[in-house]
């Protein structure tokens, strides 16, 4: 503490000293002030996470638990469903993490140094991010319900979508690429990534924004100088020095792809068929529409275990070293 | 996140030069207008009667007369969604005059702002007890409970959801007296909502200057009373945004309440909106009024308290 070292005062240090190592800031005072949180974090999320991992191990019918081992997993990860299912989350999740981080930073671009966060236009561009996903989800899908919906003059018209037209909501997806993986994908998809991009863009540009303030305009403004043309700049000094925010934002995003379902719930419920059956909504439509608690907690578990890998990472990245000292 | 004051002129001198304010602004409207273009479409149909909406090809604007030109003297914009979302009575001994009889005004919009009112209620006591504690106490273990608190901000619901709803089951079958499955929905959102905010109270409590508690200390104020008279003043912007970020999150979660709450006299908002779905195949004005009237508030409440939410998000986010 640096600052006590300057202190005029020979005496209060000391007893500043006193009141640290055996005054109120020790004791088992921390210990109640916490137990409550400890409690209801165990209660609501530990515990479920433990739970979890017993479902996952049984067959339960007619009210009675049966210890099947494995067997939940096995065929899990054997089913079609599964295999269809992480092809739609990955496709998923490129479009939508590539589409929200370029969007995002050229937002940040655009506004940094020309308006102050919490300003008129800012805060406007925020609106989507306090709109309940379902909300999202209801309000797009309202967009292009067939003939009716507002835009949909927009993408069933045939110069613009060759040969004749699209139809959102019920387009299958054309021939894959590669047998098995679902590429190129369905209209549903490319609009479900929308939709999706939409409500998390207004965060993604908060965070680009806030590292970019950090960026020093000394050295970008040097470099201009010097003679670095924009992409220059931005590519070999803007970049890398907001690289850790663009990595937390990226984890984030993932995060939040891999399980948010209320958009796609509303928007597409996994259809057309299957086109837009994402994990998430394949954990719902196992574990609540067809009632396979066993199988539908396995795939829960590989979610979980998928997050918990995207925490670790996000948490190295953050450097939280720094801020828990 | 603040540019610091020395730079503030030269940021701004900068980009004067480079763009003038018109040019500047207008590209702003334009983004903002594409961002906020899928809500204002929602808000123009929302106000739009039941034929007009189902016109092909679709109008944007009812404007048009019989002999189909243009007019603002045409313009057909009724309230007809609305008031098949919140039915309104003649009632004479209610206020107004009106009594609003439709199940999401009377049952489901109040029941959605009892669990968020609760929650955050709660998650402000809890974040500010355990956020000060790890911002004011070196114990054994601190720095790892912090690093888990941190990484369960991450956790998303829908992974416990199934456990979390065979929970339900068993304390429903359990025959606890005076339980109500109100409590168990209230405690799955402030475990949810609880471990940002504990981290988001933390940092604004690390902002508090010691010496200030200290003095206190010295003058011979209690610990207790040292958190209640001088800390927890001194945070209550960040307990507020912390309170405010867990009211709009439970305000606008859907699926726990969904699936957690079986009777319908309790079940949320989010709940009545895709109920509405269900009961209006071709009523599109009445969804888009319901989404309107149920987005409204935490939009409203967002635009009044913007700098609380811009704050905790980057304090919460950023640094973290």
């Amino acid at each position: 503490m640096a600052t006590h070292v300057s202190s005029p005062s020979r005496a209060l240090p000391r007893i500043q000293r006193h009141l640290r190592s055996k005054g109120p800031f020790t004791g088992s005072l921390p210990f109640w002030l916490l137990l409550p949180t400890l409690l209801v974090v165990a209660a609501i999320q530990f515990y479920p996470g433990i739970y979890s991992i017993v479902l996952s191990l049984q067959d339960r019918q007619a009210g009675q638990a049966i210890w099947v081992g494995l067997r939940n997993f096995e065929r899990i990860l054997d089913s079609a469903a599964f295999r269809e299912s992480v092809g739609h989350t990955l496709v998923f999740l490129v479009g939508y993490v590539l589409l929200t981080m370029s969007a995002g930073l050229g937002l940040a671009l655009l506004f940094n140094g020309r308006l102050k966060l919490s300003g008129v236009y800012i805060t406007l561009l925020f609106i989507p991010w306090v709109i309940a996903d379902i909300i999202v989800g209801l309000i797009f899908g309202l967009l292009v319900v067939p003939e009716y919906g507002l835009l949909s003059p927009i993408f069933s018209n045939p110069t613009l979508f060759p040969p004749d037209g699209l139809s959102i909501s019920s387009d299958p997806a054309p021939k894959p690429w590669i047998e098995g993986f679902p590429f190129p994908p369905a209209p549903a998809m490319y609009y479900l990534i929308v939709a999706s991009a939409w409500r998390s863009l207004p965060f993604t540009t908060l965070l680009m924004l806030a590292a970019l303030k950090t960026v020093p305009r000394e050295i970008t403004e040097s470099a201009r100088i010097d003679g670095a043309s924009s992409v220059q700049v931005l590519w070999f000094i803007i970049l890398p020095l907001i690289l850790p925010t663009m990595v937390v934002a990226l984890f984030n995003l993932m995060l939040g792809g891999i399980n948010g379902i209320g958009l796609v719930f509303t928007l597409t419920r996994g259809g057309p068929g299957t086109a837009t059956e994402v994990l998430s909504m394949l954990l719902y439509t196992v574990g609540f529409g067809r009632l396979e608690f066993g199988r539908a907690a396995a795939l829960a578990v590989i979610m979980a275990a998928i997050n918990l890998l995207l925490i670790v990472l996000t948490l190295r990245v953050s450097r939280t070293e720094e801020r828990t000292a | 996140m603040h540019l610091s004051p020395s730079l503030r002129p030269i940021a701004r001198r900068f980009s004067a030069k480079r763009l003038s304010p018109l040019v500047s602004n207008g590209t702003m409207i334009l983004v903002l207008a594409l961002m906020l273009l899928p809500i204002l479409l929602t808000l123009a149909t929302s106000f739009k009667q039941q034929d007009d909406v189902l016109r092909k090809p679709p109008v944007l604007f009812p404007c048009d007369g019989p002999d189909g030109t243009f007019g603002l003297q045409h313009c057909r914009f009724v309230v007809e969604g609305y008031e098949r979302v919140i039915a309104p009575q003649p009632a004479p001994e209610a206020l107004l005059g009106v009594r609003l009889t439709g199940r999401m005004i009377d049952t489901y919009v109040p029941n959605t702002l009892f669990y968020a009112l609760s929650s955050s209620a709660l998650v402000f006591v809890l974040a500010g007890l355990a956020g000060y504690a790890f911002s004011r106490y070196r114990f054994r273990g601190r720095r790892l409970l912090l690093v888990a608190i941190l990484a369960i901000t991450g956790i998303p619901l829908l992974t416990n959801l199934l456990a979390l709803y065979q929970m339900a089951v068993d304390l429903r079958k359990a025959g606890i007296p005076g339980y109500d499955e109100r409590m168990f929905v209230v405690l799955v959102y402030v475990g949810f909502q609880l471990p940002f905010a504990v981290w988001v109270a933390k940092g604004f409590f690390d902002t508090v200057p010691r010496e200030l508690e200290e003095a206190a200390l010295i003058d011979g104020c209690s610990p207790l009373g040292t958190l209640w008279r001088i800390s927890i003043p001194l945070a209550m912007p960040g307990l507020i945004a912390a309170a405010l970020l867990c009211f709009v999150s439970v305000w606008n979660e859907f699926i726990a309440g969904f699936l957690l709450l079986t009777r319908r006299e309790v079940r949320t908002a989010m709940f009545g909106l895709y109920d509405f779905l269900s009961q209006n195949i071709i009523n599109y004005q009445v969804i888009a009024a319901a989404c309107v009237l149920i987005a409204a508030p935490v939009v409203v409440l967002f635009l009044f308290t913007r700098r609380a939410f811009f704050e905790a998000m980057t304090e919460g986010a950023v640094k973290g």
